[in-house]
């Protein structure tokens, strides 16, 4: 294996790892008032770089989030086309949401700070 | 094969592979999972596609894994079903009963060829190994006449030969029952 395709490898790794941490929130984020069906949610996902997911994946996170009381499903019926299970959030789903979403604020924040402040300077102290 | 064979074989697998849900979850499972399938076959047709049930399955990846992400909740953790330890104890009370009986069988065998090999020595003409039938059959052991006109093979070899094919049999007796003994 040549060094450039060992790096593409490491980097390909932290973009799933990266990928797998955020999924929850990507998920919640894309049903913020909004109600989807399975497909509907894929093909919304599938059209971010860092979001696209498999329906393998998918699906059983859907279900696990349904058993936790995050999100709600409901088939529903129009017309001629088939049934469809449309996900939407519950209250709980929008609380946890909201929480995600201000750890992931400061994540980016963090990481942010200390891009912009490289050696050899001394790193100013957060918080004072 | 046609496309919805493809897709029904998918569905049922993975329906087998999902038994250990509720059967009316495992019923919401297929029917959202069919759904989809339907969906997106409709949507290759109606942006001027082929119809590829493959490539969409392929999505899901394979019945049984994807069935385990379904289950994983279940499984996890889970404490072992009732009636568990039961089925330990059948299980140990087998291997008590094999031990022994592996210990009697070849401990006998052991022991009845220390004892031909004995015999050999004090009544030489009717203890030894004889080729009968035409070499179809091998008899070992005592005779009150010498066995049917056929030669006796080993002579007086009969007895390093049967000495040592009797501490062969002990050690391997004994590794077999020391297997035995840690899985009990």
């Amino acid at each position: 294996m040549t060094i450039e395709e060992k790096e593409e490898k490491i980097q390909e790794k932290w973009e799933v790892q990266l990928r797998k941490g955020t999924l929850e929130l990507v998920i919640l984020a894309a049903l913020q008032h909004r109600t989807l069906y399975g497909l509907e949610l894929l093909k919304l996902l599938q059209g971010f770089k860092s979001a696209a997911i498999t329906e393998g994946t998918l699906y059983p996170l859907l279900d696990r989030l349904k058993r936790e009381g995050i999100v709600d499903a409901q088939w529903v019926q129009e017309g001629d086309v088939r049934p469809r299970k449309y996900y939407s959030l519950t209250d709980t789903g929008h609380h946890k949401l909201a929480d995600l979403i201000t750890l992931w604020r400061q994540s980016v924040l963090d990481i942010e700070f200390l891009l912009a402040h490289p050696g050899p300077d001394v790193l100013p102290v957060q918080g004072e | 094969m046609e496309q919805r064979d493809i897709i029904h074989q998918y569905l049922k697998e993975l329906e087998r592979y999902l038994a250990r849900l509720e059967k009316a979850q495992a019923q919401e499972v297929l029917r959202e999972i069919e759904s989809h399938i339907f969906d997106a076959l409709d949507q290759q047709q109606s942006s001027g596609l082929a119809e590829d049930a493959k490539a969409i399955l392929q999505g899901f990846g394979e019945p049984r894994e994807l069935a385990l992400a379904y289950i994983a909740h279940i499984t996890k953790g889970a404490p072992p079903p009732s009636g568990f330890k039961a089925i330990q104890k059948v299980k140990q009370g087998v291997t008590a009963t094999l031990y022994y009986a592996m210990a009697a069988f070849g401990f006998s065998i052991a022991f009845a060829l220390f004892f031909v090999a004995g015999a050999k020595v004090f009544m030489p003409d009717s203890v030894g190994a004889w080729s009968a039938g035409n070499g179809y059959s091998l008899a070992i052991g005592f005779f009150a006449g010498p066995y049917p006109a056929d030669q006796e093979l080993l002579g007086v070899w009969f007895i390093p030969v049967a000495t040592l094919t009797a501490l062969l049999v002990i050690s391997l007796t004994r590794k077999v029952l020391r297997v035995l003994k840690n899985n009990m």
